[in-house]
């Protein structure tokens, strides 16, 4: 029998730590004194989880001003009343002894994680210090500062505060390392993002993506709960969607997008496409036609390129097109290849040419709730310069920019002007990105670096200071509209006081803000010729005010007022209340809202669903701008997508299990109590002829890095191609738990980009496995 | 009074383990993957690459079956596992010498050492926490994505789970024994 990823408690090596909770909670006495419960004063509040980036909503109960559990919250349309093992692990984020607990400041080398603890004010006594010698050195150009976040949450606010308020335009998020190109496909080719009615398809087929490794509310409870539906599942493994598919495609990696052209030429040449569909919205159908007939996108071409059979691959194609209510799932997931946009762009052709978009069980467009945006007066600098991670990219992403570009150039000199500062907030760069030297590269020649974090990650182990954010369950959060189809407004509730001296992101930035306000406003004086003409017109009070420089203009009152008097103004008195009682709030919710069977709700009765929406849109067969940048303007397979694996060398492919959300949750002590750490999958008959066995350490090297990790031979995963789990192999030493478990993919991944959206490829490494020790 | 028992639609799961999770956070169970109260088992899947037989790989959600004859029962020699007034196996951590009969009786593998109390420890449907607190739901019940457990009571022939059981085809584990298992495997 397998020990490793099987789950017989038999087989799993124990971990003797007890976390915080172990000792703190009532819920962890022994049964006899648990009736003691009955004096303890014990309230559920509810919020919005944040262990991963999908939010589900929860109630916490809380006794004695102590979390003791976290359960679902029944009232959210969006995750249908569940929480899965990370969410139920949020306590032990929120009670793990490794937090981030004070302010800190460096003391020793980048990187020695040797620092001072000292109070928020010096330490942004500190930050003030160097931002003024750098704005000075600049001339007042903001964008010397660049400001990154990889948080869902508060992710506007913070834009607001460093691009709207101080003026950079280098903000990076992790749109480029993650689903920017399927998030742009799809925009371009039908004008939205859309959202996929999973419920309402009676035949999904999952390419690039995996629902049940990598839970979306409520995608990944839809689909297993569907009743005859049929779900067919493309992946170079076999993962659990895999295992619970109807059918499961193992693919060769990257190669996607031939199969979807196959499907195209099949759905053309057979006719089988909506016909009235693509006469009504289709621009360029005829052009897409005779591009994909006259390039013999055939089955058996398809077949040499993806090693499915021609055979299947017919069958598929027909079976899609003739089911009721096909639906080619959109997956959000990583960039896979140097074709991704192409691969996601043919995946929307797809669903267009079935007709499956703005209708039940397509890509629906639906109605989200309005919230209306708080506004608030951005100074003008004339001196801050663009950004310039884009140049070279044909779209990229004007707000999240693209990483692998942004340090490329810092690093190679082609950058128009120096960055010197970096604000990090949640977002771990020294793990979450291809070639972590280069990253670590890209550090060292910062002035300054601040991280926002809640533990110490392995980039907070890079920072010259160190602000101690708040965790999820310790905070309230601006209210936020969630979905198309079943919409609601969700409200995260603070469920407890913030621990240590952790402060939540606003009071952080408003503290920031009275202390940076005044010295960066000189700056400007001393610099910004405007600024200078508007002093000369109105005086400095007024030239001050009118130009909104006070940094701090947003937090003039707390969240908790700004939602009271956001959501009290919009949606009226009731929904407040209910928002703070329930944690979430839509339109009939009281009428709607049904529990169906043991456990089971329904949100919004049928005929209340949105499926279709009267919205003029047009399904683009042909882009103009990609064929005037030197790119394809339909989906093409070119031979530069073929990946040749060197002799002895295998293709690295990377993913995730279901209790990690990358680097995140590595050091959370219950999630690795139910998965100790990361393996390295490869196919059981290599493994054999290369005397690998289960448990032995395996040297990984590629033209970048080198690794060691524990072996997996499984029969899951094809003999060319191996795999292992992202978000393991941290060297901070700060974190127990995570510190040295696993091997760190982006040690071996090399920085490829593709040039539509600027996003890394996380595919496209190949390296060499050879035993190290048993 | 009740009768409780369990419903597993076992197919529905994906092995996520937000019920192991669940449960440790709710009752407090010791870390360590030697220590705790339900599990999901997995078998290995059949064929070579990419020839697998994918329907051979099932999850299998498990736990203490909840027996109504109950083998761990009727061998302690310090009536430290009782049966409580809805039906449930439970165990009085003040009786228990951990002489660890129990578990060598235990035909499921569904008792440990549960060595902060000192006793032999297994599921016992939240009982003493959820239940007691007037909760109708147990902590893997109502946190499971999938929905996969059923929960209630047996003898009322309204309740959900009584419904399932007589709509939907479903066995027990080991039935063989005699054990009579409150937990009902739905095919």
């Amino acid at each position: 029998m397998k020990k490793i990823e099987i789950s017989r408690r038999k087989f799993l090596q124990g971990s003797v730590a007890l976390c915080v909770y172990a000792t703190s909670s009532s819920a962890t006495v022994i049964p006899k004194t648990t009736t003691k419960t009955s004096t303890k004063e014990t309230t559920n509040i509810p919020y919005l989880c944040n262990m991963c980036r999908n939010k589900c909503a929860g109630f916490a109960r809380v006794e004695d001003g102590i979390v003791t559990k976290l359960n679902p919250n029944q009232y959210f349309p969006k995750s249908r009343n569940m929480l899965c093992p990370k969410g139920n692990a949020g306590i032990d984020a929120l009670y793990d002894r490794d937090r981030l607990k004070y302010p800190l400041i460096r003391i020793g080398k980048r990187g020695d994680g040797k620092y001072k603890r000292v109070t928020w004010d010096e330490a942004y006594e500190y930050i003030k210090d160097k931002l003024v010698k750098i704005f000075d050195e600049q001339k007042d150009n903001r964008s010397t500062l660049a400001y990154c976040n990889g948080e869902g949450f508060n992710k506007d606010e913070y834009i607001k505060f460093f691009g709207g308020k101080i003026g950079s335009a280098n903000f990076l998020d992790e749109g480029s390392i993650c689903l920017n190109t399927k998030l742009g496909a799809t925009l371009l080719t039908i004008g939205d993002i859309g959202e996929p009615d999973v419920a309402g398809s009676d035949f999904i087929i999952m390419a690039g993506a995996n629902r049940y490794e990598s839970l979306i509310t409520p995608d990944s409870i839809d689909m297993i709960k569907a009743d005859k539906q049929k779900l067919v599942v493309i992946d170079p493994r076999c993962t659990v969607t895999a295992i619970k598919a109807d059918e499961w495609l193992p693919i060769n990696p990257g190669t996607d997008l031939a199969l979807c052209l196959a499907m195209i030429y099949i759905a053309l040449k057979d006719e089988l496409y909506n016909k009235e569909y693509v006469k009504k919205y289709f621009d360029d159908f005829e052009k897409l036609k005779k591009h994909i007939l006259n390039s013999n996108y055939t089955a058996a071409w398809a077949e040499s390129k993806t090693t499915i059979s021609a055979t299947k691959i017919e069958k598929l194609t027909k079976d899609f097109f003739s089911a009721k209510k096909p639906l080619f799932y959109l997956g959000r997931r990583s960039v896979w290849a140097k074709n991704d946009f192409q691969f996601r762009r043919a995946m929307v052709l797809i669903n267009a040419l079935a007709g499956s978009i703005n209708t039940k069980g397509g890509i629906i467009f639906g109605q989200p709730i309005k919230l209306p945006d708080e506004e608030i007066n951005q100074p003008y600098y004339s001196n801050a310069q663009g950004r310039f991670d884009l140049e070279g990219i044909v779209y990229g992403s004007a707000k999240g920019g693209s990483w692998l570009n942004f340090r490329e150039k810092l690093l190679n000199g082609t950058a128009p002007y120096p960055v010197k500062a970096m604000f990090i907030r949640k977002h771990n760069l020294m793990q979450n990105m291809p070639n972590i030297q280069k990253t670590k590269k890209m550090l060292e020649i910062m002035d300054l670096i601040v991280v926002l974090d809640t533990i110490p990650s392995d980039t907070a182990m890079m920072a010259d200071v160190i602000l101690p954010e708040s965790t999820y369950l310790e905070r309230e959060d601006m209210v936020v509209s969630f979905n198309r189809l079943e919409p609601s407004l969700a409200l995260r509730n603070q469920t407890v006081k913030p621990l240590y001296e952790s402060r939540s992101m606003q009071d952080i930035l408003k503290g920031l803000g009275n202390k940076l306000t005044m010295p960066l406003f000189e700056i400007s004086m001393k610099y910004d010729e405007e600024l200078q003409e508007s002093i000369k017109e109105m005086g400095k009070i007024d030239a001050f005010e009118d130009g909104g420089y006070n940094l701090s203009e947003l937090y003039k009152h707390d969240i908790s007022t700004r939602n009271k008097t956001l959501i009290t103004k919009t949606f009226g008195k009731e929904a407040y209340k209910t928002l703070k009682e329930k944690g979430v709030w839509y339109p009939n919710m009281n009428n709607y809202h049904k529990e169906i069977f043991n456990n089971s709700y329904e949100y919004y009765p049928e005929d209340k669903k949105l499926y279709t929406i009267n919205r003029k849109y047009r399904v683009k067969c042909y882009i103009d701008k990609l064929d005037k940048h030197g790119y394809d303007a339909m989906p093409t397979w070119k031979d530069s997508y073929d990946f040749t694996l060197p002799d002895k060398r295998f293709r690295l492919i990377t993913g995730r299990y279901v209790m990690f959300t990358q680097s995140a949750t590595t050091n959370n002590i219950m999630l690795r109590d139910i998965m100790k750490t990361n393996h390295i999958w490869i196919n059981n008959a290599v493994a054999k002829k290369l005397d690998i066995a289960e448990g032995d350490i395996v040297e990984i090297k590629s033209n970048i890095g080198r690794v060691e990790i524990l072996a997996y031979p499984t029969n899951k995963i094809a003999p060319n191609v191996v795999f292992f789990s992202h978000g393991f192999g941290s060297s901070s030493d700060e974190l127990e738990q995570a510190f040295g478990n696993g091997a760190n993919d982006n040690q071996l991944i090399e920085d490829k980009m593709e040039n539509i959206y600027g996003c890394a490829v996380m595919n496209e490494t190949d390296v060499q496995i050879k035993k190290a020790r048993t | 009074m009740a009768r409780y028992g369990m419903a597993l639609d076992y197919k529905n799961c994906i092995n996520c383990k937000a019920c192991e999770t669940a449960c440790k956070e709710e009752n407090g169970i010791l870390m360590g993957a030697d220590k705790h109260r339900i599990w999901v088992g997995t078998g290995e899947i059949e064929g070579q690459y990419p020839l697998l037989d994918i329907s051979s790989n099932a999850f299998y959600p498990s736990q203490c079956q909840q027996c109504d004859e109950a083998p761990c029962e009727a061998v302690c020699p310090t009536q430290a596992t009782y049966y409580d007034e809805n039906g449930v196996v439970r165990v009085n951590p003040d009786q228990c010498i951990l002489c660890s009969y129990c578990m060598n009786a235990c035909p499921y593998d569904a008792r440990y050492v549960e060595e902060r109390g000192m006793t032999i420890d297994k599921c016992n449907f939240c009982s003493d926490t959820r239940l007691a607190r007037g909760e109708t739901t147990t902590a893997c019940q109502n946190t499971c994505p999938t929905k996969v457990r059923i929960f209630g009571d047996l003898d009322d022939p309204n309740s959900e789970i009584s419904e399932v059981l007589r709509t939907r085809e479903h066995y027990s584990l080991k039935a063989h024994l005699g054990t009579k298992p409150k937990l009902f495997y739905l095919t």
